[in-house]
């Protein structure tokens, strides 16, 4: 709209179609053959040519051609002749919608943001901590992990074999002298120092893997120099409170998880 | 200082605050949120689950 | 349909219009000067004036019926082939009603009072025939028992277990790890004591039939005497429900059957109501923390959905709001 004042400035805008020699736009599919009324003012009368009968082979033919009196200035064609002429360009008026108090604009944008921020990092986290549960062991492989055994049956100064996991565990109950020779070493000085207290849950109760852990032999129950284990493979010792103490052996022997079930007298393994 | 100035200013101004309060938030969300839903859960089916339940079972175990 | 006519047709059409139109206009030109033409060209003219005539429409008509007359007369009755049934409609069962479970609705748990009734119902009336090979004794423990008595449950049943010192297998009383024991030893054995039917595995049976609960709940209340012209052969039971009207299993509820130790009273339909209720829990254990996560998922994305549009047109408001404005240069000649 802005370009009818710059019309008159003699201000050209570069042609989007094809003009007729007579400044008509060529447009092949619309239709310009509407004929203006006559104008008795017009200062151009159409050519004879414009308009008539022409005889063709195919029979009469009426040939009619407008074509608007030649302008001296360029101007623009608009496809709606009743549009009103503007000085303003027409723009619509937002200050409607401008916000009255910019502050509250901002901190309730900010809020919104951040909660979709919370909400995100809330699903991420519940997300994530799932997925991770689903690499944990399944309930029927945690159900069968554990083993339960009454150790209210077994006496002082006994050792008792257990399976748990396809591995044997020793469970041993320790009689008081065997307490104190475990507690009394000088622990420090061990290839694989750990103290007795580290090793059991009860000082009566010794319950590990009974797994050598030098190459994987079951080690003998109350063999050995020191009172203890002692494996027949390689001649690994372990003392009364299953720490490695001679031989090839690099570590303890291996306590697993367990429990005691005080109420019923019982050791859960796992 | 209108409350939304006081809140722009406590909490947005600084990204580092900002960041930091959306993960303090997620986390205070997620605990709230849950129980929030376990509520609701819980009421809408009053009577129906096990805990609901469990008291007559276990009462001559004790 | 237009290029199966014969081109000729069109041609005829076309210039016979034109004949008519070009004497028109050249008697009434004073009248079409102004309005000169609304239609550019001859050709679409004929077109439609064609696609208008009555002729068109008739031929157009009579072609349509005798085509669906043709077609009807090779391959039968329309709109659609003719149905060739091989079976009949009683042979897909019927449909069973819907119940109204206490577990339907999106917020509804399980009733685990019903679970623990129906695993009575279960263990006093289908194991005889019906195995449950993937529930194990701790399924139920926090469900509808508790630790010891699924544990006192389980001891009650010997599994095989081994080798022990002296390479021998061994009989165990079972453990909360173990699984529910089969009736059966295996398929065979189930199909030799049951007449050669096999009573299916019931750990999945309210996923794998067609109608789920209902259906089950349908099956087993469902039993009556086979209607006037419906044979049904010696050991097999009439159920209208049951895919074929006849199946193996009798009916197997009868009101007072099982004694509840919650004192509900052992109607034919409360017995069917609590086991499905209880298979229904042994095919989908991880329901009620199905929906309760459910639950959650749905407020909190539809929360983040409508954020997310705000903060679109937050993002996009001053793009889409953006006025452009042209100043043209100055003027400087003065015109």
């Amino acid at each position: 709209m802005a370009s009818f004042q710059a019309v008159k400035k003699s201000f050209n805008l570069t042609p989007t179609v094809r003009a007729l020699p007579s400044g008509v736009p060529a447009a092949p599919l619309l239709n310009l053959a509407a004929r203006a009324p006559a104008d008795p003012h017009a200062h151009d009368a159409p050519p004879s040519w414009a308009g008539g009968l022409s005889k063709t082979s195919s029979g009469l033919f009426s040939k009619t051609y407008t074509t608007g009196p030649a302008q001296r200035l360029f101007q623009q064609r608009l496809l709606h002749t009743s549009a009103v002429v503007k000085d303003a360009p027409e723009v619509p008026d937002f200050s409607g919608y401008r916000a009255k108090n910019t502050d509250n604009t901002r901190a309730l944008s900010y809020v919104m943001v951040g909660t979709m921020g919370v909400l995100s990092a809330s699903v991420a986290k519940s997300s994530v901590s799932e997925f991770l549960k689903t690499m944990a062991a399944s309930a029927d492989v945690l159900a069968l992990a554990k083993v339960e055994v009454d150790i209210s049956s077994i006496p002082e100064g006994k050792n008792v074999i257990i399976k748990w996991r396809g591995k044997p565990v020793f469970i041993r109950h320790r009689t008081q002298s065997e307490i104190d020779e475990a507690r009394s070493a000088n622990w420090k000085t061990f290839r694989d120092p750990q103290s007795d207290e580290e090793r059991t849950k009860k000082p009566e109760w010794l319950v590990m893997l009974g797994v050598c852990t030098h190459l994987g032999c079951v080690p003998i129950g109350e063999a050995g120099d020191f009172g203890g284990w002692f494996c027949p493979c390689h001649g690994s010792h372990y003392d009364i409170s299953g720490r490695a103490r001679k031989g090839p052996a690099p570590l303890n022997l291996e306590v697993p998880v367990h429990d005691f079930n005080d109420a019923e007298g019982k050791l859960v393994i796992g | 200082m209108s409350l939304s100035t006081t809140i722009y200013n406590t909490f947005f101004k600084r990204n580092s605050i900002y960041v930091a309060s959306v993960f303090t938030a997620a986390f205070a969300f997620g605990i709230g949120f849950d129980s929030g839903v376990t509520t609701f859960w819980d009421t809408w089916n009053k009577g129906k689950q096990w805990k609901d339940i469990r008291h007559k079972y276990v009462q001559d175990e004790e | 349909m237009l290029s199966r006519l014969p081109s000729g047709a069109l041609k005829q059409a076309s210039s016979a219009a034109r004949l008519t139109r070009a004497s028109a206009v050249s008697s009434s030109r004073s009248a079409s000067v102004r309005f000169a033409s609304s239609s550019s060209s001859t050709s679409s003219n004929a077109f439609e004036s064609f696609m208008n005539s009555r002729l068109t429409l008739a031929s157009a008509t009579l072609f349509t019926a005798g085509t669906v007359a043709w077609y009807a007369h090779l391959y039968g009755t329309l709109p659609f082939l003719g149905e060739a049934h091989a079976s009949h409609h009683s042979d897909e069962g019927l449909h069973p009603v819907a119940y109204p479970w206490s577990h339907n609705g999106f917020f509804d748990s399980f009733d685990h009072a019903s679970i623990r009734r129906g695993y009575q119902v279960y263990r006093e009336v289908c194991a005889a025939c019906h195995s449950l090979d993937r529930i194990a004794w701790r399924n139920l423990v926090g469900v509808s028992h508790t630790a010891d008595e699924a544990r006192v449950m389980a001891e009650e049943v010997e599994y095989p277990d081994g080798p022990n010192d002296d390479g021998e297998m061994f009989q165990r009383p079972g453990k909360l790890a173990d699984y529910m024991p089969a009736p059966y030893p295996n398929d065979e054995a189930a199909r030799a004591g049951n007449a050669g039917a096999l009573p299916p595995d019931l750990s999945l049976i309210v996923k794998a039939r067609h109608g789920g609960a209902d259906y089950i709940f349908s099956l087993l209340t469902g039993y009556i005497d086979p209607p006037a012209g419906v044979e049904i052969r010696e050991g097999m039971n009439y159920n209208p429900f049951f895919p074929g009207g006849a199946l193996s299993m009798a009916r197997v509820l009868f009101d007072g059957l099982v004694e509840y130790d919650d004192g509900t009273p052992a109607t034919t339909s409360q017995m069917a109501k609590d086991v499905v209720t209880f298979l229904n829990w042994a095919a989908e254990p991880e329901h009620d923390e199905r929906k309760k996560t459910g639950i959650k998922a749905v407020i909190l994305f539809s929360t983040l959905f409508v954020l997310s549009i705000y903060a679109k047109r937050f993002k996009w408001g001053p793009i889409k709001n953006r006025k452009i404005q042209y100043n043209p240069p100055a003027d400087k000649s003065g015109h």
